[in-house]
Formats: structure tokens, sequence, C-alpha cells
């Protein structure tokens, strides 16, 4: 059904031209005999057609139209102007001011059924050409929200085949991305980041698949030697991920090469110091050393809740960033939870 | 002076594309009306209201256009032309012309009015 909107100061003109748009078939008049009004209907009306008098009390056919156009949302809808024939220099400054087309009085019906129906038409079509985009705007954000997701799997399932490779856990992962989540709420880093670095940490050791099995898998202690070699899945992990066009997997590389700095300037790879290391890799230090303290491992015990915070505690300043230490502290609660829902699998066999 | 009005129902049908409906609803409504224009042509110019009268007197060239009475429009036009360009000698006697015409084209039109019913 159209919504018709008329505007005439002359009830005979009113009638008539309600009668013709009755006429048209699925359409509904709205009668103003008073522009002003009429106005007011429009803030919280969208007419399909809008047919306006020209010479009317109060406001003229085209202050209404310049009015109606500039409320938001009515530029495109169409409207008609009825004007007599002598009033040329009416109609061009019609035209100039948004109508888009004219009706001569006296109205003839076949005239007036003619130019309705060309702008009731225009009028689907722009409703038409509306709907497709919104449809077309949902598909991509589907069709987004599929690779968004399949970019989450694959990340995660990237980060596992690294941890595959040494005692670590899937569990393990979720717990630091967690984490780290956690201390970048109470950091004071908004929405998007703190999704960010949910997504981006589970990267932070991919850097492993590049180091020998050897080492990787050395149950004794490492050497001087071996030790650096580890050391450098840091930047392996970067460079693995670095040129990503993808946000989360650069946030991902910016995690992988900075996640072993120390606040004292004391990590590698870069010795980088205090507010030099990335805020991401400030914050996955204190995730992923709790997690890893507080995980079983074939060469060690788990550590106690308590016994891992007084690290981080001990820790500030020296290898953590304290306001970090104090963000993972403020959200305790959560913490707790975290541990709880994702345990630890048996080990994945390779 | 203006000749008789003479009502050309054929014209009058064809533009409303044969839907006598709207035909006797339009005269209906030009009876009802007709009263309301004259006095406020009248009105307006006893009270030198020229705004009012120029748009009066265009409101009344479209109605006596749309019963195809051109001459009547003609001289509707006339008043508002006149007014516009702020030429008000002889109004009176055009604005008494005018209402004289309508008067006498809703003369026309209850008789026509009347026939039908």
């Amino acid at each position: 059904m159209n919504t018709v909107l008329i505007i005439d100061d002359s009830d005979i003109n009113l009638t008539l031209i309600k009668a013709l748009v009755n006429k048209l078939g699925e359409c509904n008049p709205v009668l103003f005999d008073n522009p002003l009004k009429a106005l007011e209907w429009c803030r919280e009306h969208v007419p399909d057609l809008v047919i306006v008098d020209y010479m009317m009390p109060d406001m003229d056919g085209l202050k209404f139209i310049s009015a109606f156009r500039a409320l938001h949302g009515r530029n495109e809808i169409p409207v008609l102007m009825v004007t007599a024939n002598d009033q040329k220099d009416v109609r061009y400054d019609a035209l100039l001011g948004g109508a888009n087309d004219f009706l001569t009085k006296p109205i003839d019906r076949i005239e007036f059924s003619a130019r309705a129906r060309n702008m009731l038409s225009l009028r689907q079509g722009q409703r038409f050409l509306a709907d497709r985009a919104e449809h077309l705007a949902e598909l991509v954000e589907e069709r987004t929200s599929e690779i968004r997701d399949r970019e989450k799997e694959l990340i995660f399932r990237m980060s596992r085949a690294a941890e595959f490779r040494d005692p670590e856990t899937g569990a393990h992962i979720q717990r630091m991305a967690h984490y780290s989540q956690i201390i970048a709420l109470g950091y004071g880093l908004d929405a998007k980041a703190q999704k960010l670095i949910l997504e981006a940490a589970p990267m932070h050791d991919v850097g492993k698949i590049g180091i020998p099995d050897i080492i990787l898998l050395k149950p004794g202690k490492l050497t001087t030697e071996e030790f650096e070699i580890m050391k450098g899945h840091a930047r392996l992990g970067y460079e693995l991920l670095k040129e990503s066009r993808s946000e989360t997997i650069r946030a991902g590389a910016e995690v992988a090469i900075s996640h072993h700095e120390k606040y004292d300037g004391s990590g590698y790879p870069n010795g980088l110091v205090g507010k030099k290391i990335p805020v991401f890799g400030r914050i996955v230090a204190v995730a992923d050393v709790f997690d890893a303290l507080t995980s079983e491992r074939p060469y060690k015990k788990a550590w106690s809740m308590e016994d891992a915070c007084k690290f981080l505690e001990d820790g500030r300043g020296t290898h953590f960033d304290p306001l970090c230490v104090e963000a993972f502290l403020a959200g305790w609660d959560q913490v707790l939870d975290i541990s709880q829902r994702f345990k630890d699998e048996a080990a994945p066999k390779i | 002076m203006l000749d008789a009005f003479v009502l050309d129902r054929a014209a009058i049908l064809d533009r409303l594309g044969g839907d006598a409906e709207i035909y006797t609803m339009m005269l209906e409504m030009f009876l009802q009306d007709v009263d309301a224009n004259c006095e406020t042509l009248g009105a307006a110019l006893a009270a030198g209201e020229t705004a009012v009268l120029q748009r009066e007197a265009h409101t009344v060239k479209g109605l006596l256009a749309t019963f195809s009475d051109d001459d009547g429009a003609a001289e509707a036009f006339a008043i508002e032309q006149n007014v516009k360009r702020g030429e008000l000698s002889g109004l009176n006697d055009a604005v008494a012309g005018l209402q004289a015409r309508l008067r006498e084209v809703a003369g026309v039109l209850k008789a026509e009015l009347e026939n039908a019913g």
C-alpha cells in the first residue's frame, strides 16, 4: 500500500485529488489543507508520493518542498507539484527546489494517473534498491562473519600446531588468551583491543614450529647454546606472522616478538624496557607465565595459584609491567573462573 | 462583459476520465464553497489585503478552469496578475465581476446537479 500525501488549501482540489488517488489502487491518501501541519506529519511518517499545490497560505509549495527535502531520509521521495500552465517560472524554481514532476490545473485524470503511476514506480524502484542493498549488506556481514570465524579457528589450530610440539595443551592457549583479555580490560584498553588480544594471544609461541625437536622436546635443562636457539622462537613467530593482511595476525606477530621481553630490559629478543615493550607483549607476558606456573609439566609440578600470584607480585617492575599485574589481580574472580572452565585434557599424541 | 457560462459536461467528464462520480462530487463541492470564495474576495479587497486577494483569485482561477470556464478563469487570472504587479486601480469592478461570474457558474452547476438528481 502506497501512502500518498496530498497538500492543497482548496477543499475541492483535495477531494478531487483524493478521488483520483483512490482510483490508482493500492494507495492510501493522507490529506492536509495546511502545509505546516503536513510538514509536522512528515517528521513522523514517510510518504511514498507527495502531491503539493503551489499557491497556499502560510507556506507555498516551493517552501514546502524545500523543508520536506531537508528532513532526514526524505530526499528521494517523489514529489509532484500542482501548478497552473502559466506559472513557468514557478516550475523552474520547483525543479531546482526538488520537485520531480508537475500536474497542471485543471487536473486531467489521464495525465494525473500517468504521472502519479510514474512517480510511484520510481518509489517502488527506490524501495527495491534499498531492500536489495540491505539484503546484500546482510549477506556480506554473514559471509564476513564466516570468514572471521574461519580465521579465528585457523589461528587457534595454527597455535595448537606449535603447542603440539611441546607439552603445553590447547587449554593453556585458551586460558592464557582469556587471562590476557582480563588484563586488557583492567588496564583500560577498549573493547576492540580486548577482543583483539583474546584472538592474538594464542599465537605467542607459534615460532616454536621452527625450533628443532631435539631442543624443543629436550626433557632436561637446556644448555646456553640450546637456550639461545630456543629464544629464537619469538623472532620466528614474528617473521611468520608480521606481513599478514589480518589485523589479528599482525597483532599475533607483535605478541610473538614481545611476550618474552621483561619490564627491566632483561628479556629477549630485543631487551626492550618498560613502556617500550608493546602493551600486548606486556599483557601476554603476565598471562603466559601465570598459566605456565600453575600448569603441570613433565618436568615440574603445578604451582598453587597463591604461589603463582606471589611470583607475579615479586616480579612487578622487574619482569612484569606493574599495571598489568595489578589488572590481573583485580580480575581474580574471573581468573579462577577461567582456570576452571578450561581444564587440561590428555596430552596430544604426535 | 463575459459571455454567458455554458457548461461543457463532455469536456469536464473527459478530463475526469469519464468518472461521473467524481464529476458529481466536484459540482457539490463547488456549490458548497462558492459563497466563501465570494466572501473572501470581497473581504480581502475591502481590507486591502493584497496577498489574500491574489491567492484567492488564484484559487478561483483554478476552480473555474476545473469547470472549463476559460473566460471566468481568465478574469480571475487578470486580477491575480494585476494585484501581483501592484496595479490596484479598477479592482473593485473586476472583483465584483468575478464574484458575479462565480454565482452565475454556481447557478448553472446547481441546475445541472438537480437535473442529474
